[in-house]
C-alpha cells in the first residue's frame, strides 16, 4: 500500500532549469528507502517536495492518495511527516529536550508525558540526560544530528524523511540509527526515506531510489528515472 | 496553548531585549498615566462646574460688543465716529428696575434681588471713618502686588454695577455710601457670614422707614450706638439732609483686611457703608428728585441736576446652570438687544479658576500624543530589528508545521506580555507620582499666569492691584465680583491649585488600551514578516 506517490513530478527553482524532471515513484509503508544520487542531483529538493515545504512545478505528489497541494500542509508536516533536515534546523537557544518537545506540541497529538518521551528518544540516539538538557548551540554536529533525528521521531509520524542523517556519525552510531529506522518501518509499519551517500546505508535498506543528475547527463535523460 | 508556552519561554530566554522594551513601555506608561490623570482631573473639575447649584447672574451692557460692532459696522477699518458711539451708548443704558423685574418673571429665575447705592455726605457732626492721615493718593506704595480687585461698597452682593458710560458731569462723591437692599438675600456678606450684626437688630427690609445699619468702625469713630440718629446730606446740595436712625451695628471682617487698599474716596471704605432697605433708599432718591435744582454749566453747556442718582445693581439667582443658560436665551427671544448680555461671575470665576488646570490638561494631552508617537516609533524600530534576528526561528517553527498565524501570534503575545507587565508597573509608578507631579505642574502654571497678569498690569502703570482703578475709571470689568470660594469680598480669581489626579480604573483601562494599540502597531512588522516569508526560503538562505 503506497503512502507517498510521485506523479510526473518536475521542479525548478528559477523557472527554466529543471532540477527534477518527470519523476514517478511510489513509497510504501513498512519499508526503508534510500535516495541516492550525486551531489546536486536534487535529493534535498525531493525531500522538500515530499514534506510539503514547496510544491512541484509540474506533476503531483499524493499522500494517502490525496494531493499534498490540496491538504493543510502545516498539519501534514506537524502530524504525519517527521523531517531530519540536512542542516538539522534546530532552535539553537533551546535545549535538546525542548526542541523535541516543541515538535510534539506542534503536532497537537496527545502524549502522556512529553518530557519523559523526549528523554527516552534522546537516550535511544545515545544522548544522555546532561546532553539532553544542554542548549543545542553547545552540542557537536553529530549530537545535533541525533537531536534532529529524535525530534523527527517524537510525534510518531507515519513518514520519516531524513536528509543524510548519518553524515556526521561514526559507523557504530550510524548502524544504531539505521537499526532504529528499520524497526520503525518493520515493526511500526512506518515509511522511512533516507537520503545518503553512504554505501553501507544503501546496502541496509529495502529499496534504493537513484536520482539521475540532470545537469550532467543530459544525453541519457528521460529514460532512466523511475523504479529500478 | 502552544503559542503561550512558546511565548513565555521565548520571553525568559531573551531577557535583555525584553527588559529594553519593558523600560521603554514603562516610561510611556508612567507618563501617559500622569497625563491621563491630569486630563481626568480637569474633566472632573469642569463637570463639577456644571453642577453649581446656586448661580447668580446679572444683565449688563456689553460694551465691548457695542464698540466692536460700531467700529466694524459703520467704519470698516476706520476711526469710530465718537458721536454716534456716544449716541448708541446713551441709548443702551443699564436696564431699569421695571425692565429687570419683568425679565425676572421667567420660570428659570429662582430669585431676583437688587440693591441701589447713593453717595452722601455727612450732614451734621458725623465724620467719615478714615485711617489715612494724608490724602488718598499717597497710599499707592502700600498696595500689595498680588491681589486683584479692590473693594467698593456696592460689592455686597451687587454685580455688574457698571457705571453708565454716558453720564457726564457732576455726581459729586460723598463720604458715605448708602446702599438699599431689596431683600436680605441680596446682603451676601451677611449671608455668607463675613458681616454680622453685633448690636441692635436688622431693620424690616420691606419697609421704607428711615432705619439703617452702620459699621462698627463708624460707630466707634463717632461714638454712636443703637438708637442714635445720624444726619446725611446730598453732596450736591448741602442743605438737603436726611436723618437715619441706627437700629443695628455690624462688624465686617473683610473691611479690616482691606483697609490698606487704595481707595478712590472714603465712601469706598466698607466702614463707611450705611445699609438701608431699598424702600428707604428709594424714598430718599424720590425726595431728592422732587427738590432738585438743575444747573447748566456755562463752559460746556451740559445740564446737571442736584438730584441723587441711585446706582442700581441686580442679581438673578438660578438653581442650575441649565436654567441660567435657558434664561440667557429667553432674554433675547423676549427682545433684549444684543448689546446686553447675561453674565455670571460665579461661572466666570469658576471657569477662570480652572484655566491653569485646563492649560495643563491640554499640555498633558499633547505630551501624551508625542510620547505615544515617539514610543510607538521606537518600538517599531526595535521590533523590526528583532524580527530580522529571529528570521531563522520563524523558518524552523513553520518547517516543523506550526502555522504562520500562530508564529505571528506568538511574537505578538510575547510583546503583549512584556508590554502589559511594564504597563502595570508604569501605572503603579504613575499613580504614585501623578498627584505630586500634577500639583507641581499646576502651581508652576498658576505662577506663570500670575506673573503674566502682574506684568500686564505693570505695563498699564498699575502696580498690580487694579480693580479699584478700573472702577474709578468707569472700566468695564464687572466690579465687586463674588468669589465662588467664599472668601467674601476678595474679588480676584482663586485658581484651583490642588487637584486630585488619582489613577482610577478608567485610566487603567485607557492605559491597557494604549498598551494593546502600541503592541499591535509595533508588532505589525513582525506579523507582516512572518506572513510573507516561506519557510523553505528562510532555511535555504541560512548562512
Ligand atoms: N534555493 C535554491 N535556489 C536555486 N537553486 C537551488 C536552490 N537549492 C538548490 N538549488 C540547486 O538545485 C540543485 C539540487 O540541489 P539539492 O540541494 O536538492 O541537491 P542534493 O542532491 O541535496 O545535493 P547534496 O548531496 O550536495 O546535498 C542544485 O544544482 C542546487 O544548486
Ligand atoms: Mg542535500
Amino acid at each position: 500500500m503506497s503512502i507517498l506517490k510521485l506523479q510526473n513530478v518536475s521542479y525548478t527553482y528559477d523557472g527554466y532549469t529543471k532540477v527534477l524532471n518527470g519523476l514517478n515513484y511510489e513509497f510504501e509503508k513498512g519499508k526503508v528507502y534510500a535516495v541516492v544520487g550525486r551531489s546536486g542531483a536534487g535529493k534535498t529538493t525531493l525531500l522538500s517536495l515530499l514534506s510539503g515545504l514547496t510544491s512541484p512545478s509540474e506533476g503531483r505528489i499524493l499522500f494517502d492518495d490525496k494531493d499534498v497541494q490540496k491538504i493543510d500542509r502545516y498539519q501534514y508536516r506537524s502530524r504525519y511527516v517527521g523531517v531530519v533536515f540536512q542542516q538539522y534546523n534546530l532552535l539553537p537557544h533551546l535545549s535538546a529536550v525542548e526542541n523535541v518537545e516543541l515538535s510534539m506540541r506542534a503536532s497537537g497529538k496527545k502524549f502522556k508525558d512529553k518530557r519523559k518521551r523526549a528523554t527516552e528518544l534522546l537516550d535511544e540516539v545515545d544522548l544522555d540526560d546532561s546532553l539532553a538538557k544542554r542548549r543545542v548551540l553547545k552540542l557537536s554536529g553529530g549530537e545535533q544530528q541525533r537531536v534532529a533525528i529524535a525530534r523527527a521521531l517524537s510525534f510518531d509520524p507515519d513518514i520519516l524523511l531524513a536528509d543524510e542523517p548519518t553524515g556526521n556519525l561514526d559507523l557504530a552510531t550510524q548502524e544504531e540509527v539505521m537499526d532504529i529506522f528499520s524497526r520503525l518501518a518493520h515493526e511500526k509499519d512506518k515509511c522511512v526515506i533516507v537520503v545518503s551517500h553512504s554505501p553501507e546505508v544503501a546496502a541496509s535498506v529495502d529499496e534504493v531510489y537513484e536520482l539521475a543528475s540532470l545537469g550532467k547527463s543530459k544525453k541519457q535523460r528521460a529514460g532512466n528515472e523511475g523504479k529500478r | 496553548m502552544l503559542v503561550i508556552i512558546n511565548a513565555l519561554k521565548s520571553i525568559s530566554r531573551s531577557k535583555g531585549r525584553n527588559i529594553l522594551i519593558g523600560i521603554i513601555v514603562l516610561a510611556i506608561a508612567a507618563s501617559s498615566c500622569v497625563a491621563l490623570a491630569i486630563r481626568n482631573a480637569a474633566r472632573e473639575a469642569e463637570a463639577a462646574g456644571l453642577e453649581l447649584v446656586s448661580i447668580t447672574g446679572t444683565i449688563s451692557v456689553n460694551r465691548q460688543m457695542m464698540m466692536s460692532s460700531l467700529q466694524g459696522g459703520t467704519f470698516e477699518g476706520g476711526i469710530p465716529d465718537m458721536g454716534s458711539m456716544r449716541e448708541t451708548m446713551s441709548l443702551y443704558q443699564d436696564l431699569s428696575l421695571a425692565e429687570l423685574l419683568s425679565y425676572a418673571q421667567s420660570e428659570y429665575v429662582k430669585d431676583f434681588y437688587y440693591s441701589s447705592s447713593i453717595s452722601l455726605n455727612a450732614g451734621g457732626e458725623l465724620e467719615a471713618y478714615s485711617t489715612e492721615s494724608s490724602s488718598n493718593g499717597s497710599g499707592n506704595s502700600q498696595i500689595p502686588g498680588s491681589s486683584g480687585n479692590n473693594q467698593f461698597p456696592g460689592g455686597m452682593g451687587s454685580q455688574g454695577g457698571m457705571r453708565p458710560g454716558s453720564i457726564i458731569g457732576s455726581i459729586a462723591m460723598g463720604d458715605f455710601t448708602v446702599t438699599g437692599y431689596s431683600s436680605e438675600d441680596a446682603m451676601t456678606k451677611f449671608i455668607n457670614g463675613v458681616a454680622k450684626i453685633t448690636d441692635g437688630s436688622m431693620f424690616n427690609i420691606g419697609s421704607s422707614s428711615m432705619d439703617c445699619l452702620i459699621s462698627y468702625e463708624l460707630a466707634v469713630f463717632n461714638g454712636l450706638s443703637v438708637g442714635d440718629t445720624i444726619r446725611l446730606a446730598n453732596p450736591n446740595a448741602e442743605d438737603e439732609t436726611y436723618d437715619l436712625t441706627i437700629v443695628g451695628i455690624y462688624t465686617d471682617t473683610s473691611s479690616s483686611e482691606s483697609s490698606n487698599m487704595m481707595r478712590f474716596s472714603t465712601s469706598m471704605d466698607p466702614a463707611n457703608l450705611i445699609i438701608v432697605s431699598y424702600g428707604t433708599l428709594q424714598s430718599i432718591i424720590d425726595h431728592s428728585v422732587a427738590v432738585a435744582v438743575t444747573e447748566t454749566s456755562g463752559e460746556y453747556g451740559f445740564e446737571s441736576s442736584t438730584a441723587l442718582n441711585g446706582q442700581l445693581s441686580s442679581t438673578f439667582v438660578f438653581s442650575s446652570r441649565e436654567n441660567y443658560e435657558s434664561f440667557g436665551e429667553e432674554l433675547y427671544k423676549k427682545g433684549l438687544s444684543d448689546y446686553y448680555s447675561l453674565t455670571s461671575s460665579d461661572i466666570n470665576n469658576y471657569e477662570a479658576s480652572l484655566t491653569p488646570l485646563k492649560n495643563l490638561s491640554t499640555f498633558a494631552v499633547m505630551l501624551l500624543l508625542i510620547v505615544l508617537a515617539v514610543g510607538a516609533l521606537i518600538l517599531v524600530v526595535i521590533n523590526v530589528f528583532n524580527i530580522r534576528e529571529r528570521k531563522y526561528e520563524v523558518g524552523v517553527l513553520t518547517a516543523i508545521g506550526i502555522k504562520k498565524g500562530k508564529v505571528a501570534l506568538q511574537f505578538v503575545t510575547e510583546l503583549l506580555c512584556v508590554t502589559l507587565i511594564a504597563i502595570v508597573i508604569g501605572a503603579g509608578v504613575g499613580a504614585a507620582v501623578s498627584v505630586p507631579i500634577s500639583n507641581n505642574l499646576l502651581s508652576a502654571q498658576i505662577e506663570q499666569m500670575e506673573t503674566q497678569a502682574v506684568s500686564q498690569e505693570q505695563n498699564f502703570g498699575r502696580p498690580g492691584a487694579s480693580g479699584g482703578m478700573d472702577f474709578a475709571q468707569g472700566g468695564q470689568r464687572p466690579s465687586g465680583m463674588i468669589d465662588v470660594f467664599g472668601s467674601g469680598a476678595q474679588a480676584d480669581v482663586t485658581y484651583l491649585d490642588k487637584i486630585n489626579a488619582t489613577v482610577n480604573f478608567q485610566i487603567l483601562g485607557q492605559l491597557v488600551g494604549i498598551g494593546i494599540i502600541l503592541t499591535l502597531i509595533s508588532s505589525l512588522a513582525a506579523v507582516v514578516f512572518v506572513m510573507r516569508y516561506e519557510p523553505l526560503k528562510i532555511l535555504a538562505n541560512r548562512t
